[in-house]
């Protein structure tokens, strides 16, 4: 029989694909400090992908590198080797492994490692961005749309909920970089966020929201933290907001048929 | 119509059909043969023994079950050989071909009438019974059952399937008939699906409602027109049956006799184009396909690519043939990837726009139904409408995401598991 292509490790590499004009420009920017930074965090990350696939045969998923990707971008910059180890750790066997593997969790390990440092080392600095690689996460977006691994209907969802907050006069511009950055690396996983269509709008939605909530209230807190905590409360509803469109599609059809 | 034109779904590579290939020809296998369904648990009474003359619409066996509903020869000929298995389970009956053979006549005096009971008797007298395929479970109805709808199918987004309104061209009349007798039959709406490039020109009576669908698979099969428009549900089956069986139905009622062929298009990459062919039902599939078959090693599908089985015969409901080239024996692994292939839990879905066009696009929540399936939970699968799908209807979802275990074989399992509970198996 005829397979496609779309299985799992495809969706991955299409992600991580889809990720590399943000990546490419943060090492760019970043030079060897950066680069040394990633190097570290894929072998931590692979590392346990390995630990767990001789232990308990599961296949390791090049989303390991997405993870890694991911924390070595966003992690706060000032914290020693042995912190970003038990914090890779800890989100991706806590969050990813003892679930089954990428596909099988319902959080996207690098939001709960990144929310384990933030929580477990409040002192350490969050890192800033130069504005083209926040700039980069739009052509990131848009590929991953255009591939059809992230949905669109999250991406419009969180827009336009900013839009309104931008027209409105809510303090987010400070916000904007790392949001844009979060959003593609963590808010928009196709596990980890809401699967149907109108949940996708909703967990766009209640990002954006979230962001908007935090900036405005939330004093003293570095953008970056804003957005990943946004990023994690947003991810743990997308199970809640997908049951939401799935019991309001039920009950359409019930009116329509009975 | 918005629905119909804007629903999702992919493009596939359509083989076209040319002009020369838009008139088929009668191609009477040498060989055919009576087979159940994949799957199908069929306990027979056999009304012939091996050697025996036949004419085409004969009643070969008896249905177990139903002592009503017969099978009939597919072609006039002699009874080749009878396979059963243990319990009378028939496995198949093959028929050699006889050209000068004679041709069965039914009585339908009584079923012109008008009697709902009459056109019942008929149906199951002729075989045609088992033309219909009842939803929720995919089988054929039982003896006794009554639809709440039937849809008639004159859209098929199969790959390579045949043009839709070809296997009617010519019969408009046989299949008005056909459509009228079905509204004797059963209380219950008609729905008619049509593909919206090639509306069908003849006449529908009133009480039939015209559905379109759309050119994209899987918009076509019954199970998306059901989920769209009436879904079936346990203790409301809802029938689907192909245009081209109810235009048979019509031939009959006028007649007597049961039309000999059916309209089957062969497709594939192993031949040298796609062809149109006129064939009895259970037809030797290589007899078929061998006057265009490129050389090479080859594999032989019953159904389209997607939801196809190697087989020798036509299938029962099957329409399409597909010849494919059989790819190069694979790599040999290395021992440890195939070993981490065994242990390991199979690799789960990741929900992406390809699964949801695959499944429809906003018909159903995709991942969520993938998730029941998967988790094998029937409630979940209920109220996301599964009881409207089978088979046919996940083979596009199972080969874009490459799903394994198959989707397909995760639905039948879990319908299984539903009918059992029901007591409906």
């Amino acid at each position: 029989m005829r397979r496609g292509l779309w299985d799992r490790e495809m969706v991955a590499l299409m992600l991580l694909m889809a990720m590399m004009p943000m990546t490419l420009a943060w090492l760019w920017f970043g030079g060897a400090g950066a680069f040394w930074r990633l190097v570290f965090t894929l072998f931590v990350s692979g590392g346990w992908h390995i630990i767990f696939m001789l232990a308990r045969a599961q296949q390791p998923s090049f989303a390991g590198a997405l993870t890694g990707i991911a924390v070595a971008m966003l992690a706060p910059y000032d914290l020693s080797l042995f912190q970003l180890v038990l914090g890779i750790s800890f989100g991706s066997v806590m969050a990813e492994l003892v679930f089954g593997g990428w596909g099988r969790n319902v959080l996207n390990p690098a939001t709960v490692t990144l929310a384990f440092l933030g929580f477990g080392f409040p002192a350490a600095h969050w890192p800033d961005f130069v504005l083209p690689v926040s700039w980069a996460a739009l052509p990131a977006l848009a590929m991953g749309v255009i591939f059809g691994v992230i949905s669109p209907r999250l991406i419009l969802g969180a827009l336009s909920v900013m839009a309104l907050a931008f027209i409105a006069g809510a303090p987010v511009a400070a916000a904007l970089p790392a949001a844009a950055i979060v959003l593609a690396l963590l808010v928009s996983d196709p596990v980890a966020s809401a699967s149907t269509r109108v949940g996708g709008w909703l967990n766009g939605a209640l990002y954006a929201g979230l962001i908007v909530l935090f900036a405005t209230g939330w004093h003293g807190a570095a953008p970056m933290q804003i957005a990943v905590a946004a990023a994690l409360l947003a991810s743990l509803a997308a199970p809640l907001l997908d049951e939401t469109a799935i019991a309001l599609w039920a009950a359409r059809r019930r009116k329509r048929h009975g | 119509m918005f629905g119909s034109h804007f629903s999702a779904g992919l493009i596939l590579p359509q083989p076209g059909l040319s002009e020369a290939q838009a008139d088929p020809s009668v191609c009477l296998t040498d060989e055919a043969a009576l087979v159940p369904e994949h799957g199908e648990d069929l306990r027979v009474t056999l009304l012939v023994e091996e050697n025996a003359l036949v004419a085409q619409g004969q009643p070969l066996m008896r249905l177990r079950q139903a002592p009503g509903a017969a099978i009939v020869a597919p072609m006039a000929g002699r009874v080749a050989r009878i396979d059963l298995a243990p319990g009378r389970r028939l496995t198949q009956l093959v028929l050699f071909h006889d050209p000068d053979g004679d041709r069965y006549r039914f009585d339908t005096a009584d079923a012109l009438g008008g009697e709902a009971d009459a056109l019942r008797v008929l149906l199951h007298e002729s075989g045609l019974w088992r033309a219909f395929r009842s939803r929720p479970f995919g089988r054929a109805p039982g003896p006794n059952e009554s639809p709440a709808a039937i849809f008639v199918m004159a859209a098929d987004s199969r790959p390579g399937a045949v043009r839709p309104d070809l296997a009617v061209a010519g019969r408009e009349e046989d299949l008005e008939r056909g459509l009228e007798a079905l509204g004797r039959l059963a209380d219950a709406p008609i729905y008619f699906c049509e593909a919206h490039t090639f509306r069908h020109q003849g006449a529908i009576p009133a009480n039939v409602t015209r559905l379109q669908a759309g050119t994209r698979h899987p918009q076509g099969l019954a199970g998306f027109q059901l989920h769209r428009h009436f879904p079936a549900r346990i203790g409301a089956p809802v029938w689907d049956v192909a245009a081209e069986d109810v235009a048979d139905l019509g031939h009959l009622l006028a007649s007597g006799y049961l039309h000999s062929t059916r309209l089957v298009a062969l497709t594939g990459d192993a031949l040298r184009g796609a062809k149109l062919v006129r064939c009895q039902p259970g037809a030797d599939l290589r007899g078929l396909a061998q006057p265009y078959l490129q050389a090479g090693p080859h594999d032989v599908l019953s159904g389209s690519v997607l939801d196809g089985r190697p087989a020798h015969w036509l299938g029962p409901r099957d329409r399409l043939v597909t010849v494919l080239k059989r790819g190069a024996t694979p790599q040999r692994r290395h021992w440890f990837g195939a070993a981490l292939a065994r242990a390991a839990h199979n690799a789960p879905i990741i929900p992406t726009a390809a699964l949801e066009s695959s499944m429809g696009g906003a018909a159903l929540p995709a991942a969520a139904l993938v998730r029941a399936l998967a988790a094998g939970d029937a409630e979940a699968f209920m109220q996301l409408g599964g009881l409207s799908l089978v088979e046919e209807d996940l083979a596009l979802a199972d080969y874009v995401t490459g799903a394994r275990p198959r989707l397909a074989n995760q639905l039948r399992s879990l319908l299984d598991r539903i009918a059992q509970e029901e007591g409906t198996a």
